[in-house]
């Protein structure tokens, strides 16, 4: 192939991706009214700058020869009344947009023309050369950008295109950071790789390929930055540095207006602070619009309590002994066009004291949002949608957050999986267990300390003291992991929710960690839940086993079964993959593709265009959970299949 | 910490000299444009004045010479005198404006920060909320006003119409207390103003981060209370990023106080600055970016130290 053909299909590729999101940029863009206010007062303003003559009835400049008509209010001569020298401010406002707009204009085109070369050098050169020019680049920064504006102001004239290059050069060090931060990213991407490797030179990749996709970025900073150049450039106009004395200048206008609205009322402010804070506000939010519209969605609160829904009645049905008790429960999620995804449905499971459930399945089957649905600790915008949740024979599916509070880490005890993440980076080890004990512990500061020591020391922490005054990023994966089984444990508590507690560790840890649990549990005769996508940890520390699969239980087995005969297909399929199971040469087997998002699962069984087995019938009819005496499972063919266990390897 | 401080304070050195030089080549520039002696002289100048200006100002000598002459009376508190009134020294012009300046930016970070901080919390603690949307408007506004013209407002309706503060002047600390907290509190509330807007921006959005981190779920997983988790859990992380936002805009702020002080009639360093650029008064404008240049770093320095307090990672491994 020949170096031209690979660089044209190098970048056949980007228009396509352009074009699509092209339109519904635009759409996102005109939907919200705001942005379309803002739009058109910024087309106003722009005409103003072309054609001042044809929305202003007067001469800007001349002024009432008898002062007669000085300071006048609102008239139907003088729409916005006059100034001192009687000149109209209607007039005077509509004429300031040209320095306005020409401010804009000569800030951009220096902040532009200096910041993106200083930027796509230091990024793309790197090494040395980029750390020069970003620390050259962060001084400039960091200084008041009035103050840079006036070092140029007294080197050249005052004069409000000097004092704007002053701002420009100011304005030029944040598109320096920009563009040298996506020339980075761009850098690094695979078809700068490929134009590198066929031998474009530099400057030709940069114009070619990294410049079009600045594009977007430079226009959302050019937005943001002219409501700042506008204001700055009224404030030197204001100072006497910027536009001349007699110019209809927005700045100008209302330094006049100081010298002379203690006497003459405040009207005289109006007009050109008018002016000014709408057409700032304009480009803001037109900038804040196009940001939006490129692609960042508003985030949502992890404190917003879960949303209450009109539930089927709940029959009380929770007589049995289990520690925890989930009937039926189902969770949505709020998605495009009033529809809810229901990313959890149907699921139900009971855990005894001294039990320990283990719950599998890949990742997006639905175990951790199982549990947090179950601790009333659903993310919104998600919320309980069906069910009910029962925890030592009380009910507390709708539990005020309150009484949650009592509840969740005194009686049950959560360890999260990234260890690290699940610790708060600004805190100290021992403030984060001491406050954990505070809060449901009768004891005073110090005692909780020295408690937190012994914890720590139970789980095997070397040198206990010292690392209750560290901080999270200073411990291991091991070590934070610890220290957060030390804190879901620090209170005994009835049930241990263990969210994949030893992913993120290596093996020898990981058994240390499973037999630490596995003491701890004989010892207070808790009920364990272990959530875990490793079958290897089931095997050795599950009594009990939950298979789910796309939000639902696809099979629930004591470990035993589950393993000497699986029956539901996606059971079998993640035995096999098992590395114990594998039968030596070639790579080990996978389950082809991924668990589909909520928003597409199929209508009949879920695991069906995954399935070996899958008929016509698994892809129409929707398969109910069915009782194999005290096992479950859920798929139509199962009376079919007599799966074996997994072949062992012989070591 | 005491390394942390020592590492920032050694890369403050560069800077200075930066900022030294910068202000030095200012009076460089400006010769290049014409005589700056026969300007300060004005057109019949006489052939003394000229002579005596060039003598004040060592004109004559190489340039290096008269950087190293510059910065070595700096060092010592003689920035030269004043060309438009020899009898007054730079420095003490100086120590006479700069605590107006000083006064008013502080007292207006002190708000801005203080109100900021207390919409910015309410509205990431609930984003989208109603109280989130009203907040988010009047930041909105607040942002897009200049606070020259919320100043000029204030002082129509607080102290012309009402009379409760003063609408001019500036009263030393030492004559009066209260009269200097009255001078100064409509200059800071309008120079505050964008602060608010600004700080409720960053801590808004942090806020909610920090409050959808695993560390704040992992927190109400161990029942802590809600207050707690925000006030413990997710306002020290969320300081961070708004600590640095609140720099930036200390250093706006100087340069900003320049408009306050033109609006109330004080003689701070901002009309210092505007008369020298105005008059080309050389000596003084050399004297004024550098002191101002010095209270920026100051201000930088501040700021990496609170930024160091909050992150312990940034401060245990410099």
């Amino acid at each position: 192939m020949s170096d031209a053909s690979t660089a044209t299909a190098v970048s056949a590729q980007q228009p396509v991706r352009a074009a699509s999101a092209r339109s519904r940029f635009w759409m996102r863009l005109f939907r919200n009214p705001l942005t379309v206010t803002a739009a058109v007062w910024v087309t106003l303003l722009v005409l103003a700058w072309l054609w001042p003559g044809l929305l202003a009835p007067h001469d800007p400049y001349a002024g009432d020869v008898t002062l007669t008509r000085t300071f006048e209010g609102p008239s139907w001569d003088h729409w916005l009344g006059t100034d001192g020298q009687g000149r109209d401010l209607y007039s005077r406002v509509v004429f300031g947009a040209r320095f306005a707009v020409n401010s804009i204009l000569i800030a951009t085109v220096v902040a532009v023309g200096l910041g993106v070369p200083v930027g796509l050098f230091s990024g793309w050169r790197g090494g040395r050369a980029d750390r020069i020019v970003m620390w050259i680049n962060d001084v400039l920064f960091s200084l008041p950008i009035v103050l840079l504006a006036m070092a140029v102001i007294i080197v050249l004239e005052p004069s409000l295109p000097s004092a704007m290059l002053g701002v420009g050069i100011a304005m030029a060090t944040r598109f320096a950071r920009l563009t040298r931060a996506l020339t980075l990213s761009e850098k690094e991407e695979l078809y700068v790789d490929a134009a590198r490797i066929t031998g474009l030179s530099p400057s030709t990749i940069l114009r070619r390929y990294i410049a079009p996709n600045l594009l977007p970025s430079l226009i959302v900073q050019i937005a943001i930055i002219s409501g700042a150049v506008i204001l700055i450039g009224a404030t030197l106009s204001f100072l006497g540095i910027g536009a001349k004395l007699d110019d209809p200048d927005w700045g100008v206008m209302l330094a006049r207006a100081r010298s002379d609205f203690r006497f003459e009322g405040i009207w005289q402010i109006v007009p050109a602070g008018g002016a000014l804070v709408l057409t700032v506000l304009a480009f803001n939010l037109l900038g804040d619009g196009i940001r939006d519209s490129l692609g960042r969605d508003a985030a949502n609160s992890s404190l917003t309590v879960p949303r209450k829904v009109a539930l089927p009645p709940v029959v009380q049905l929770h007589a049995s002994s289990a520690v925890l008790s989930i009937r039926d429960l189902a969770v949505g999620f709020p998605a495009a066009g009033g529809m809810v995804n229901r990313v959890l449905s149907d699921v139900s499971l009971e855990v005894f004291p001294g039990e320990t459930l283990g719950v599998v399945g890949e990742s997006g089957s639905g175990k951790s949002m199982t549990m947090l649905a179950a601790l009333g600790l659903t993310p919104a915008p998600g919320y309980l949608s069906q069910g009910s949740v029962s925890f030592d024979g009380r009910e507390v599916t709708f539990l005020p957050e309150q009484e949650w509070q009592e509840i969740r880490g005194r009686d049950i005890g959560v360890i999260f999986q990234e260890p690290v993440a699940a610790l708060n980076p600004a805190l100290r080890v021992g403030r984060q267990m001491v406050q954990s004990l505070l809060v449901h512990t009768d004891t005073s500061r110090s005692q909780a300390r020295v408690r937190a020591a012994e914890l720590l020391a139970e789980v095997q922490v070397p040198d206990p003291e010292r690392r209750l005054d560290q901080y999270p990023h200073e411990l291991s994966g091991g070590m934070a992991q610890r220290v957060g089984i030390a804190m879901a444990l620090a209170c005994e508590p009835k049930l241990l929710i263990a969210d994949e507690p030893t992913t993120a560790l290596d093996v020898t840890v990981q058994g240390q960690i499973l037999d630490l649990l596995a003491e701890v549990q004989r010892r207070h005769e808790m009920a364990v839940i272990l959530i875990t996508h490793d079958l290897g940890v089931i095997a050795d520390a599950a009594d009990r086993v939950l298979v789910m699969y796309a939000g639902q239980v696809v099979e629930t087995a004591p470990v035993s079964t589950l393993f000497s005969q699986p029956r539901h297909p996606y059971t079998r399929a993640l035995l096999d993959t098992m590395p114990q199971s594998h039968r030596g040469h070639g790579d080990l087997p996978v389950i082809a593709g991924v668990v589909p998002s909520a928003a597409a699962w199929p209508d009949g069984c879920r695991f069906a265009p995954r399935c070996e087995f899958a008929t016509d019938r698994c892809r129409t009819s929707v398969p109910l959970l069915e009782a194999i005496g005290t096992d479950r499972v859920r798929c139509v063919r199962h009376a079919e299949f007599e799966f074996g266990p997994p072949v062992e390897t012989t070591a | 910490m005491a390394r942390y401080i020592g590492v920032r304070l050694l890369a403050m050195v560069p800077l200075l000299f930066a900022i030294a030089v910068i202000s030095f080549a200012i009076a460089v520039a400006m010769e290049a444009r014409g005589s700056i002696a026969g300007s300060v002289c004005g057109e019949g100048a006489t052939i003394e004045c000229i002579a005596q200006v060039e003598r004040q100002l060592g004109l004559d000598d190489p340039m290096p010479i008269r950087f190293l002459r510059w910065i070595a009376g700096a060092a010592t508190g003689d920035l030269g005198t004043s060309l438009t009134n020899e009898s007054v020294s730079v420095a003490s012009l100086i120590a006479d404006r700069i605590g107006p300046t000083l006064s008013i930016v502080t007292y207006s970070l002190v708000i801005g920060v203080a109100a900021g901080m207390a919409m910015g919390i309410v509205s990431g603690v609930r984003p989208g909320g109603a109280a989130d949307r009203v907040l988010s408007v009047v930041s909105a506004a607040l942002i897009a006003a200049p606070g020259f013209v919320l100043a000029m407002l204030l002082s129509w309706w607080l102290a012309v119409q009402w009379g409760w503060l003063s609408p001019a002047g500036y009263t030393r600390p030492s004559e009066s207390i209260t009269g200097w907290i009255r001078s100064i509190t409509l200059p800071a509330i309008g120079l505050a103003l964008p602060t608010v807007a600004l700080v409720q921006r960053q801590l808004r959005s942090s806020m909610t981060n920090a409050l959808q981190s695993r560390y704040v779920l992992a927190a109400r997983a161990r029942g802590i209370r809600r207050t707690s988790l925000i006030a413990e859990h997710a306002l020290p992380n969320a300081m961070i990023p708004t600590v640095t936002a609140i720099g930036f805009r200390a250093a706006a702020a100087l340069g900003l106080t320049f408009t306050v002080e033109v609006v109330f009639n004080i003689n701070g360093m901002g009309t210092l600055l505007i008369t020298a650029i105005q008059t080309r008064n050389v000596t003084v404008l050399q004297g004024s970016m550098l002191v101002v240049g010095i209270v920026v770093l100051v201000v930088n320095l501040l700021v990496d130290i609170s930024y160091g307090l909050l992150n312990p990672k940034v401060r245990l491994e410099s």
